[in-house]
């Protein structure tokens, strides 16, 4: 049923318990396993360029090491994992990535905010729900 | 005011500063010249001799950095293009300011020149951070608009130093060490970096640090300003330091930790929001004044390298913070501008930190995102980031 999908990984307990739903789809349907981690701090209005760019190298040795993490996790259950850091904003960068790249399904953690942020704003979870094109399964 | 109880209170707002800064994503200077703003205008914070030189120093620091960060290998690939819209970019607010502020608000021809350079600077630091998060620095439009921003930097830096310096023998004095230094800089560095570098007591550091003062010695000495032989150094050094990590760390760490939090807390200490509020019109013209003499000087060649792309090219040109402060700053300090001209000045350059990026990322996005315009190998499209 599903061929390609892709998982939002941030290392969140919420995005280790959707890698773990992830990798047991892409088992069973023999699918592709892509995921998406998004460097989503990185300093607007910077004085200099090696403030931008020692932000990103910090962001960039958190999520690789996140991301061997996870693709060892997803090996032991015999899925390859191809994994891919952008930087950008958390909802965008995932609708635009599941989008271009023709994923058939998308999993995240479930990312709760307050009740008011959540009325204000839509929750992460909500927001990226609401605009990916495929089926999307939030996991709790 | 007491040394002591100023050095706590701007060590207070420098450590609030960072904290702020890691909560918001929004970057340290920005943040460090708005409590500066608190600290002159509600705490009563005022400048003393000590603050001041080591707020000239990390304004000369800053420049060094800004000239060590050019990548001269896009700058070479994309010279015709930047010279055309990065000097466009300089010269057409940098005479349009000066117009305004001569001929329109009267101000003197001095203080003229100081806010036609304020206003013509871009920052590359702002443009930069838009370009890493859509994935634009790898691609031709990011290539041409970072190789201009690094040509509007070295119009700024010349034009800082060469308007105002008073031609005496000591301009010779300042000139002739500045050419030697900046020569023999590429030739003595890696060996010192070598023999000496990856020690905690870090004598590389102290030796960049020595070069920076002698610059700032002649400079007074010759009656100019070491903004442009610190810019050529840090660009003639910009391959050692691209090829050194370890070192483009420290220094970084040493400057942001230590050095240019007193150069953005004090400038905006210097900000005098009473004065600010009385000349809120001129504020407004003065940054409708940058944009609109920045869009006709950039746009129209925008509109010809990169056609698709020729808005979005032109608001990130139009961009300022850390050049446009380093001018006002001088303006201030050497007396050619008063404090109600560099509240103005700086609160200008500030806000074109901020309204052009909004804009250009909410209108303007570019359209190899939107549209499909780069193409992978594999048939998607390619957004930029990496494969870990």
């Amino acid at each position: 049923m599903f061929r390609k999908i892709l998982v939002g990984y941030d290392g969140s307990e919420g995005a280790k318990k959707a890698l773990r739903t992830a990798v047991d789809i892409a088992k069973h349907y023999g699918a592709e396993l892509h995921s998406i981690s998004v460097e989503e701090d990185l300093p607007h209005y910077a004085a200099t360029v090696g403030e931008v760019l020692e932000a990103k190298a910090e962001k960039n040795g958190y999520f690789a090491k996140l991301n061997q993490e996870a693709k060892e996790m997803a090996a032991k259950e015999g899925v390859v994992l191809h994994a891919k850091v952008v930087a950008g904003h958390e909802v965008e960068a995932i609708v635009d990535y599941a989008k271009d790249h023709h994923f058939d399904l998308v999993v995240i953690g479930f990312m709760g905010h307050s009740k008011i942020y959540d009325r204000v704003w839509g929750s992460t979870s909500q927001n990226i729900a609401r605009l990916v094109p495929c089926t999307v399964m939030v996991v709790k | 005011m007491p040394d002591h109880y100023l050095a706590l209170i701007i060590g207070l707002l420098v450590f609030l500063g960072s904290l702020i800064s890691v909560e918001t994503g929004i970057s340290v200077a920005l943040i460090e010249i708005t409590l500066g703003v608190i600290g002159g205008n509600f705490l009563k914070v005022t400048s003393t001799p000590w603050l001041t030189f080591l707020s000239g120093f990390g304004g000369i620091l800053l420049t060094f950095l800004a000239g060590a960060e050019v990548d001269l290998v896009i700058l070479r690939e994309k010279a015709k293009e930047s010279l055309l819209i990065g000097g466009f970019s300089f010269f057409a607010p940098f005479l349009g300011t000066i117009v305004y502020c001569h001929w329109i608000a009267h101000w003197s021809l001095n203080a003229s020149l100081i806010g036609g350079i304020a206003l013509s600077t871009t920052s590359l630091a702002v443009v930069y951070a838009v370009l890493v998060e859509t994935g634009l620095t790898n691609y031709e439009i990011g290539k041409i608009i970072m190789a201009s921003c690094f040509i509007t930097d070295l119009g700024t830096a010349l034009a800082l130093s060469l308007i105002f310096a008073e031609f005496n023998a000591f301009t010779l004095v300042f000139a002739g060490v500045s050419i030697v230094v900046i020569f023999i800089m590429p030739k003595i560095s890696p060996s010192i970096f070598k023999r000496y570098g990856e020690r905690v007591i870090e004598p590389e550091i102290k030796f960049l640090f020595l070069v920076l003062f002698l610059f700032i010695y002649v400079a007074k000495l010759g009656s100019s300003h070491a903004i442009l032989p610190a810019f050529v150094t840090g660009l003639v050094l910009s391959k050692n330091f691209s090829e050194n990590r370890l070192l483009q760390r420290k220094l970084r760490i040493i400057a942001f930790a230590m050095i240019t939090p007193f150069f953005f807390i004090n400038g905006g200490m210097n900000i005098s929001l009473k004065l600010l509020y009385q000349h809120l019109g001129l504020f407004i013209i003065l940054f409708g004044v940058k944009q609109v003499t920045k869009i006709a000087g950039i746009y129209p060649l925008a509109k010809r390298y990169v056609p698709k792309e020729a808005m979005f090219t032109t608001l990130l040109m139009s961009t300022g913070l850390t050049m446009g402060t380093i001018s006002s700053t001088f303006g201030l300090s050497s007396g050619i501008i008063d404090q109600g001209q560099f509240s103005v000045l700086v609160a200008a350059v500030v806000i074109s930190a901020i309204l052009p990026t909004f804009i250009a990322q909410k209108w303007f996005y570019p359209s190899h995102v939107t549209n499909g315009d780069n193409v992978d190998k594999t048939g998607n499209q390619n957004l930029g980031g990496e494969d870990v």
